[in-house]
């Protein structure tokens, strides 16, 4: 038994060796490449989002194999959803691998524990759901393709105040650095509209994995908000407006994009129905060629609705395509840095796409809501 | 004789051990370093685990706490006191400490003590539980510092987590403090601490009738683990550059858990051991992660994540063939290492006749 094994293990090992050789010999082969990095949370807790993006990026290279002459080539790895685990394989990329731009990743603690790496190697690297404003600030070679928190927590206190909300409550997840960056910046934005503090009546906050809300909802209940905002976790949130259903608190619910799954449905089932959320991309305002290119290729490839993750994944590849073709060299990666912070009214599936001088874009965001068991497009907030 | 031998043996091998880190320091890339320094700052963790673990036989999961109260020490003082304002951009930083700034060994030496004055609050009435118990107190207490991490917004920036820590990749760094904590860990085991600590570890009762101050030992054990703990999250820390209470779920102690159970419980070149295999064999193993063509076809099962697969039989294969981890409770030792250079076969067979 024992002289099996070891030969296994010592085959397993042989196959790494051999695999790691290969690796080489190719690209010594080849330098009519340019390599992308790709990293993404393809195991752990953030599997799912990652295994969307990635779709979106592998489209993406798919539609747009070549840049400058040069066929691009996507080195994918894997993040395992932990921090020390993304600065190593940033590094992996940019040294092993030397890729000269890196697209990643779902998660914006995952991008920032990278931020520090791109940044000594000046790789530019662009990331695509990541939307805390840390991970561009103070680092010029981090970018990204979606909306900051600060702005989609703005879209929604616009968004209740124009519909009549004069008093609202939030609940917030204060585990999750997302939810928590929405409801500062929509009470924020609400005070200012209403140009009263006393208008936000509550802040109430509940852990990641918490299933009874109703000491929450009691509370809230008896100070009579107008609509209550409840960034967080697709789970927790839907549970939440269940119990507010059943607890007879029957006012509009306000949420982000991390929402618009199927699972907020199911586990919502009816009680979800009219709540609203702001998102980066929907079929209906998709209306750039590039976006009609990306839902013809997604249906043929994955079947179903795209997400709004893909989306944005997808824009991230084209930014980075975009900046080497203005840089016009496939080897100079502060070229091309400089390049992609110039980018600007570049055509991608969810709208034109300019980066501000954070390397943040600066985007539309569509507003959602639920009805008969789907998400239907509702209203579209430009930037002013 | 033969005591002076193995000790001019063993600064030699820290010697050049230190060179080896200037070396790789120098002139290796990025990503050796790296991996390099994330091994030596895992095996400080694994090696202040098996402290309480391994060598008083106390079965506790409190180490990502700790870990989180050294890593927030550091990101909460070493953040540069202009950067301040942009990292605490949701809620501005309590003006009490707001404006003090100390450098990173400062920071570390802190937070290890602040986490050493935790463990004994905890301790006091923890460590009066055994077994089962005492690992699901500990658990609970490190969740209990996550969510006050998560909670204190104007001190700890909450969920946003700090970023901007300035970055440590300095491996010569890294590497004296890890070999400081390794030189600290076994002297302290080889002293009568470490003896009473051993001897809580077999039979408590029996030690309590020799004379031991059970209460007393289990106390000072978990201390000093908390304390290396707090320093090597610390360092943690400031090698990512950034903390956030969700890298300190309770997910993260098995990590270290796993580290000292394959090296050996109770084994301090063991647990040093166990987390290069862990750290590095992990990156090693990326290649399986890899798309692979052998003879122009597509292997599917080389895509990412099938390293850990690979990982994890590696994993069952070493825990049914060496039950008691690579190291068991023997060390590294110049003796055994010279008899082995002399006769590597004979070795091997000497050891195989003394099991039967």
């Amino acid at each position: 038994m024992k002289k099996i094994l070891s030969v296994l293990l010592a085959s397993t090992f042989a196959v790494g060796m051999l695999a790691g050789c290969g690796g080489e010999k190719k690209d010594a082969a080849k330098s009519d490449v340019i390599k992308i990095g790709v990293f993404e949370p393809l195991t752990g807790d953030n599997a799912a989002g990652g295994e969307l993006e990635l779709r979106g990026i592998k489209l993406a290279n798919k539609l747009h194999p070549e840049v400058l002459g040069k066929k691009v080539e996507l080195v994918i790895a894997d993040n395992k959803s932990d921090k020390a685990e993304a600065a190593s394989v940033a590094a992996r990329l940019i040294e092993k691998d030397k890729v000269k731009v890196i697209i990643g990743t779902y998660g914006s603690s995952l991008a920032m524990a990278a931020g520090n790496i791109v940044k000594e190697n000046k790789i530019p690297a662009i990331g695509t759901s990541c939307t805390n404003p840390q991970v561009t600030a103070n680092n010029d070679y981090y970018f990204r393709a979606c909306f900051i928190d600060p702005f989609q927590g703005t879209v929604m206190a616009n968004y209740a105040y124009k519909n009549g909300a004069r008093k609202v409550a939030i609940i917030q997840e204060v585990s999750n650095d997302y939810a928590v960056g929405l409801a500062k910046f929509f009470k924020e934005a609400f005070v200012k509209l209403t140009g009263s503090p006393d208008s936000v009546i509550e802040v109430a906050n509940y852990q990641t994995g918490d299933k009874d809300f109703s000491a929450i909802l009691t509370n809230i209940k008896a100070k009579n908000p107008d609509a209550v905002f409840a960034p967080g976790n697709f789970t927790e949130s839907a549970l939440l407006i269940k119990q507010a259903r059943q607890l007879g608190l029957n006012v509009p619910f306000l949420g982000g994009d991390t929402w618009e799954t199927q699972e907020f449905i199911d586990v919502g089932g009816k009680d979800v129905e009219g709540a609203s959320l702001s998102t980066a991309f929907d079929r209906e305002k998709a209306t750039t060629e590039e976006a009609k290119k990306f839902l013809d290729a997604y249906v043929k490839e994955y079947k179903g609705e795209p997400s709004a993750l893909t989306a944005l994944a997808y824009d991230a590849y084209l930014i980075a395509i975009d900046g080497i073709k203005r840089a016009g060299t496939t080897t100079d990666s502060v070229k091309i840095r400089d390049a992609i912070a110039q980018t600007k009214d570049l055509e991608t599936v969810t709208g034109k796409t300019t980066l501000d001088k954070n390397g943040d874009a600066i985007k539309a965001a569509i507003i959602k809501t639920v009805k008969d068991g789907k998400f239907k497009y509702l209203d579209f907030v430009d930037v002013k | 004789m033969a005591n002076k031998k193995n000790l001019i043996l063993t600064i030699l091998l820290l010697i050049g051990c230190f060179a080896l880190a200037w070396y790789v320091n120098f002139e290796t890339d990025s990503y050796i370093r790296r991996v390099v320094n994330l091994c030596m700052v895992y095996a400080i963790i694994g090696l202040s685990m098996n402290l309480t673990n391994g060598f008083t036989g106390q079965f506790s999961l409190g180490q990502a706490g700790f870990m989180a109260i050294g890593a927030y020490v550091v990101g909460i003082f070493t953040v540069p006191v202009a950067l301040r304002p942009a990292v605490f951009y949701a809620a501005p930083m309590n003006p009490l400490i707001a404006d003090i700034y100390m450098p990173l060994w400062l920071a570390l030496i802190v937070g290890g003590l602040l986490a050493a004055l935790v463990a004994f609050l905890i301790g006091t009435p923890v460590l009066r539980l055994r077994g089962d118990y005492l690992a699901v107190a500990t658990l609970g207490f490190s969740e209990i510092i996550r969510i006050v991490i998560t909670n204190a917004q104007t001190i700890t920036n909450g969920a946003l987590g700090i970023k901007d820590i300035p970055p440590l990749n300095d491996v010569r760094y890294i590497f004296v403090f890890t070999a400081v904590i390794f030189i600290f860990i076994t002297a302290l085991i080889n002293s009568s601490y470490g003896r009473a600590f051993k001897a809580i570890r077999e039979d408590e009762i029996a030690a309590e009738a020799m004379g031991i101050d059970l209460f007393k030992h289990k106390c000072l054990a978990f201390m000093i683990s908390a304390f290396f703990a707090g320093i090597g999250g610390g360092l943690y820390g400031a090698l990512l550059g950034t903390v956030d209470p969700k890298n300190f779920l309770f997910t993260l102690t098995y990590n270290f858990l796993l580290i000292i159970v394959l090296g050996g419980m109770g084994s301090i070149t063991g647990s040093m051991i166990g987390a290069v295999l862990v750290t590095a064999g992990l990156e090693f193993l990326r290649v399986f992660d890899e798309p692979l063509d052998l003879f122009g076809m597509a292997i599917p099962l080389f895509r990412p994540g099938f390293r850990m697969v690979i990982f994890s039989v590696l994993l069952m294969v070493l825990v049914l063939f060496w039950r008691h981890g690579i190291m068991g409770t023997r060390e590294f030792t110049w003796d055994k290492f010279i008899a082995f250079c002399k006769n590597p076969f004979g070795f091997f067979g000497r050891k195989g006749a003394r099991k039967a």
